[in-house]
C-alpha cells in the first residue's frame, strides 16, 4: 500500500513529456505483468484441486473396475456362464458385512450389497444395504452363521466322579436379517450329556423387530433377563472367562435352579434417560415346568394358564464406560398334579464392570417359594468375579455362594454350596483359547450320595480341576 | 535528481508494486496445499443427503457406531459403513471412536450380535468409492471418509460443531498409527 501511493506521488513529479513516453512503454510492461501476477494464482487453483480430485477419481474408477471385473469372474465361476453375456451393476461390487460371520451358499447377505446411484436421483427407502426390492432366492440362503466350541478334560475328588475328556457344546450360532428391521436368530447347539449320548436343542428361537431405540419385539425361546449372566453368556463357554458358568445360572438341564430359557414374548428398549442410560425389559412366557421328570423347558404347551412374566431395568451411564448395573423381578406359579401351587419370586441385582482388561461381576439374587398354606423358602445366592488381562493371559477368581433349605420344595437337592474358583484364560490365537481352573466348593445338607450322606462320606469340600479349549470358527 | 534518474526508480518502485501480488500468492499457495493437506488427513462423517441431523456429540458419535443407538430420528434405522480391514481410515476410527484394536473390535461386535445388543452388524466396503455409493442409496447410512474424498453425494455433518476443515477438529488420521492398532 505504502509503495502504492509513494509510486502516485513519484507519478506527479515526472515531467509532462516524460510521463507520456514512459506511459507508451509501462502499458505493455504493466500489462504482461499483470498477465503474469494472475496466470500463476489460475495455475495454482486448477492444478492443486482439480488434478488431485481428477487424480482421486481416476484412481477410485480404476478401483471400482478392477472390482467389477473380479465380480464378473466371480458371478462367471458361480453361474457357470461364461463371456459377456453376464452383466453387473457397479454397485455390485465386493462389500461384506463386518460382521464376523460366514454366508452360506455362496451368496453375500442381501444387505451386503449396494446399488448405484439411481438414474434420476431417487433414493430408495427399502433396505440400506440393498436400496432396491429385496427377494429370496430360492437357491441361496442368507444365513449368517458362527460357530463355537468347547473340549476339555475334567476331574475331581468328589465320590464317584472320574477323570475323564469330555466334548462341550458345539454351537451354531445363526442369524438372518429378513428386512431392515426384522431378524431372525437361533443357536442350535449340539451337546453331551451324562449318559454320553450327543443331544441336539435350538436353545434360542428368536424372531426380532426392531421399531426404534425404545422398542424392540422379540418372540420365540430365549434366555430370560434375570439378572445379568444369563443373557450376557448364552451357550458358548468362548465369551466368558471362566470354564463353566455360575452355579445359580447353569441350565436347567445340568441341574440349574433358574428358569434360564423362557417360550413367550418380549418387549425392550432404551428409556429417555439422557447420560443415565437406562434400559428395560419385559417378558411374559410359559415360565418352567413344576415336574421334575419333565422337560424343564415348556416349549410347546404350559401345564397351566398362568404366565410367568419378568421385568429387568439396567443403567449403563455414559460417565463410568463398561459400568452396568440392574435389577429385574421373575413372577411365577408352579402348579405340579397333586401339589399345592408355589408362587415363585426371582430377584436378581447386580453391578459389573467390563472394559477391554478389566473385568468384575457381581450379581445377587433370592428365589422365594411361598407354598399355600406351608412354610416360605427364601434362598439367597450370589457370585463375584474379578480377572484382569494381561496381553494374552487373563487370570481370575470367582466367588459363589448358595444357601438353600434341605425341605426347599423345588430343589432340595442343591443345600449349602460356596467356594471360590481360581483359574486361567490363554488366549492362544483368535479363535482359540485354553483355560485352567481349579474348583473348591464347601458343601453342606446335599442331597445322599449313593444312600450316604456328606457327613458319612466325608467329601463335603470336593474340589475340581478342569482344562479347557474353547475355540470359534 | 535527473529525469532518468526519477525514471530509473519510478522502474524500480513500479517492479516492485508488480511483485507485490507475487508474493501474496507466492504465500496463499502454501498454505492452500496446507489446507488441502489436513484435508486429506481429517476424516470426514458422512450420512445421506436426506437425513436430517447436522451435527453430532462426539459421545452421540460414539453411540453410534457402538450400536448403543440403532436409529435416526427420522426413524430410519442406522447402517455403519466400515472400510475394510488395514486400512488407514479404518485404523482411525477404531482408535478415535471405538476405542479398540482390531481383535477388542471383532470381539465387541461378535458378542454384540450374540447377546443382541448390536441389532445389525456394520457393513464392510472396500473403497471410499463404495462408501459414498452406499451412503447415498442408503437413508439411514453412515459412512467415513477422508475428507478430500467427500463429493456432492453425501452430506458431512458436525461433530461437536466443527466440520473436517475447522481447527481443533478431532478426528484425524494418523498415518503414523499404520499397524500399530492391528
Amino acid at each position: 500500500m505504502l509503495a502504492r501511493r509513494f509510486l502516485v506521488i513519484l507519478i506527479h513529479a515526472v515531467p509532462e513529456k516524460v510521463k507520456h513516453a514512459f506511459a507508451l512503454i509501462l502499458f505493455p510492461l504493466l500489462l504482461a505483468g499483470a498477465l503474469c501476477a494472475q496466470q500463476p494464482e489460475t495455475t495454482v487453483t486448477l492444478d492443486a484441486r482439480k488434478l488431485q480430485e481428477l487424480l482421486g477419481r481416476i484412481a477410485d474408477l480404476e478401483q471400482s473396475q478392477k472390482q467389477l471385473l473380479e465380480r464378473v469372474a466371480q458371478l462367471e465361476a458361480q453361474s457357470g456362464v461364461h463371456g459377456p453375456a453376464v452383466t453387473s451393476t457397479p454397485g455390485q461390487v465386493a462389500s461384506s458385512s463386518s460382521s464376523p460371520s460366514l454366508v452360506l451358499a455362496g451368496g453375500s447377505p442381501k444387505g451386503d450389497q449396494t446399488k448405484p446411484a439411481p438414474g434420476n436421483g431417487q433414493q430408495s427407502d427399502q433396505s440400506p444395504m440393498l436400496g432396491g426390492t429385496e427377494h429370496m432366492d430360492v437357491s441361496r440362503t442368507a444365513l449368517n452363521i458362527r460357530g463355537f466350541g468347547d473340549f476339555g478334560f475334567y476331574g475331581g475328588n468328589q465320590n464317584g466322579q472320574t477323570s475323564s475328556f469330555s466334548i462341550g457344546q458345539t454351537n451354531l450360532f445363526i442369524t438372518s436379517d429378513l428386512s431392515e428391521r426384522v431378524r431372525f436368530l437361533t443357536e442350535l447347539v449340539f451337546e453331551v450329556h451324562q449318559n454320553n449320548s450327543f443331544q441336539s436343542d435350538l436353545e434360542r428361537v428368536l424372531l426380532e423387530g426392531s421399531l426404534n431405540d425404545y422398542l424392540k419385539l422379540s418372540g420365540g425361546r430365549y434366555h430370560t433377563a434375570i439378572g445379568y449372566y444369563n443373557t450376557a453368556y448364552h451357550h458358548s463357554t468362548w465369551f466368558q472367562t471362566a470354564t463353566e458358568r455360575p452355579y445359580i445360572f447353569e441350565y436347567e438341564d445340568e441341574g440349574g435352579i433358574l428358569p434360564i430359557h423362557m417360550v413367550g414374548v418380549q418387549a425392550s428398549g432404551q428409556i429417555p434417560s439422557g447420560k443415565l442410560g437406562l434400559h428395560y425389559i419385559a417378558e411374559v412366557g410359559n415360565g418352567r415346568t413344576s415336574n421334575p421328570i419333565a422337560e424343564p423347558v415348556q416349549n410347546y404347551v404350559d401345564e397351566n394358564g398362568h404366565k410367568a412374566f419378568n421385568a429387568a431395568i439396567f443403567a449403563r451411564p455414559d460417565a463410568v464406560p463398561g459400568l452396568q448395573t440392574g435389577f429385574s423381578i421373575y413372577r411365577d406359579v408352579l402348579s405340579a398334579p397333586d401339589s399345592p401351587k408355589i408362587p415363585e419370586t426371582i430377584i436378581d441385582a447386580y453391578a459389573v464392570l467390563i472394559r477391554s482388561r478389566f473385568e468384575w461381576l457381581n450379581e445377587a439374587l433370592m428365589i422365594r417359594h411361598a407354598p399355600a398354606g406351608q412354610h416360605v423358602y427364601e434362598t439367597p445366592a450370589f457370585y463375584s468375579q474379578i480377572s484382569e488381562r494381561f496381553g494374552i493371559y487373563r487370570p481370575y477368581l470367582r466367588y459363589q455362594y448358595i444357601n438353600a433349605s434341605s425341605h426347599e420344595p423345588v430343589f432340595p437337592q442343591v443345600g449349602l454350596r460356596t467356594g471360590p474358583s481360581v483359574g486361567m484364560r490363554f488366549d492362544a490365537t483368535e479363535s482359540v483359547a485354553f483355560k485352567l481352573q481349579y474348583d473348591y466348593t464347601f458343601l453342606r445338607r446335599q442331597g445322599p450320595i449313593d444312600g450316604k450322606s456328606c457327613v458319612q462320606l466325608s467329601m463335603c469340600a470336593p474340589s475340581a480341576a478342569a482344562v479347557q479349549v474353547d475355540f470359534k470358527f | 535528481m535527473s529525469a532518468s534518474g526519477r525514471a530509473v526508480i519510478l522502474i524500480i518502485i513500479i517492479v516492485i508494486s508488480l511483485a507485490l501480488p507475487r508474493d501474496q500468492i507466492a504465500q496463499a499457495a502454501p498454505s492452500t496445499a496446507d489446507a488441502r493437506g489436513n484435508l486429506s488427513q481429517s476424516l470426514a462423517i458422512v450420512v445421506n443427503r436426506s437425513n436430517p441431523i447436522d451435527n453430532l456429540s462426539f459421545a452421540e458419535l460414539r453411540k453410534i457406531f457402538l450400536g448403543d443407538r440403532n436409529h435416526w430420528s427420522n426413524g430410519h434405522r442406522i447402517a455403519i459403513a466400515m472400510l475394510e480391514y488395514g486400512q488407514p481410515e479404518r485404523r482411525a476410527v477404531l482408535r478415535l471412536i471405538y476405542r479398540m484394536d482390531e481383535k477388542a473390535y471383532q470381539d465387541y461386535l461378535l458378542r454384540g450380535m450374540f447377546r443382541g445388543d448390536v441389532f445389525v452388524a456394520p457393513k464392510t466396503l472396500t473403497s471410499p468409492t463404495i462408501v459414498r455409493k452406499f451412503v447415498f442409496n442408503a437413508p439411514g447410512g453412515i459412512g467415513y471418509l477422508r475428507a478430500s474424498d467427500v463429493d456432492e453425494s453425501v452430506k458431512v455433518i458436525r461433530i461437536d460443531g466443527l466440520l473436517p476443515e475447522d481447527k481443533g477438529y478431532r478426528l484425524q488420521i494418523d498415518e503414523s498409527s499404520k499397524g500399530t492398532d492391528d
